[in-house]
């Protein structure tokens, strides 16, 4: 597969598309041949960060719209969320994720999305051009992924 | 809602069993944190969740078992967990809450747990 995989989505940013958006992310990256439970971790990742734009970036207002497209090659995973709502990048709340036990233990229930998020996740890029916020999510995969045949 | 569907049976005058099938994710939580919330307005703070048919768990969901183990704990309560699928299992353990729920086998396990 050295040219590489690559699928989009598009849809509003409404959360009940978030089974829809699951099931996408788990059909292109099962092509990657992970173990199953990195699979999840990644579809748990993609969730989460879509999650977190439609409540931070769009304020739950579902006439916005987020652009998604997954790409596998050789070496990464790449989940790109383009979007129109306000800036945010996900990398710059890793403060939302200190101390996360105490966070627990006290009962707050925000700011786990962002933790899983990091601690899923190798890489997250952030970029706002021409009005529009491009998020992405890099994994990189073990040497073995992706034979040619797939 | 047609992702997410909880079952509520009072086993005993003090406890109840909350049966979860589905999804519990940002779209479907509420509906969790609502009848969390009807039950601790009846003082029922100890309850049973069987999560053995939760397909998938995000964190919206996983933050409803924590603002609710927090508060049954502060009236004397718990929340126990019984048999998470291992894709549900994973996410308790990547937040270390199989370190603070308890975690039982079996409905009959939770219920000998608290009698």
């Amino acid at each position: 597969m050295t040219a590489g995989l690559s699928e989009r989505l598009v849809l509003n940013s409404d959360l009940k598309h978030l089974n829809l958006v699951r099931k996408f992310v788990k059909r292109i990256i099962s092509k990657a041949h992970l173990k199953l439970d990195d699979e999840h971790r990644i579809v748990l990742a993609a969730d989460e960060t879509l999650s977190n734009i439609i409540k931070h970036a769009y304020k739950f207002n579902r006439n916005g719209y987020i652009d998604l497209t997954v790409s596998i090659d050789n070496s990464k995973l790449q989940i790109l969320l383009v979007h129109g709502g306000k800036h945010f990048d996900v990398s710059k709340l890793k403060n939302k994720t200190n101390d996360i036990e105490k966070r627990i233990r006290q009962g707050k229930k925000d700011g786990f999305g962002v933790f899983l998020i990091l601690r899923i996740i190798d890489e997250i890029r952030y970029a706002y051009k021409n009005g529009q916020n491009y998020l992405t999510l890099i994994k990189y995969l073990p040497s073995k992924c992706c034979k040619k045949n797939d | 809602m047609t992702d997410f569907r909880i079952d509520i049976q009072k086993i005993q005058n003090d406890f109840t069993l909350l049966k979860l099938n589905g999804f519990l994710d940002a779209y479907t939580y509420s509906e969790f944190e609502r009848i969390i919330s009807d039950l601790f307005e009846k003082r029922q703070f100890r309850i049973i969740v069987d999560i053995s048919n939760l397909n998938y768990i995000s964190s919206a969901g996983a933050g409803v078992f924590i603002g609710a183990f927090a508060v049954a704990q502060e009236n004397h309560g718990t929340i126990i967990v019984v048999k998470p699928q291992s894709s549900v299992k994973e996410v308790f353990d990547l937040l270390g809450l199989s370190q603070i729920f308890p975690i039982y086998d079996t409905v009959d396990d939770a219920m000998h747990s608290l009698t």
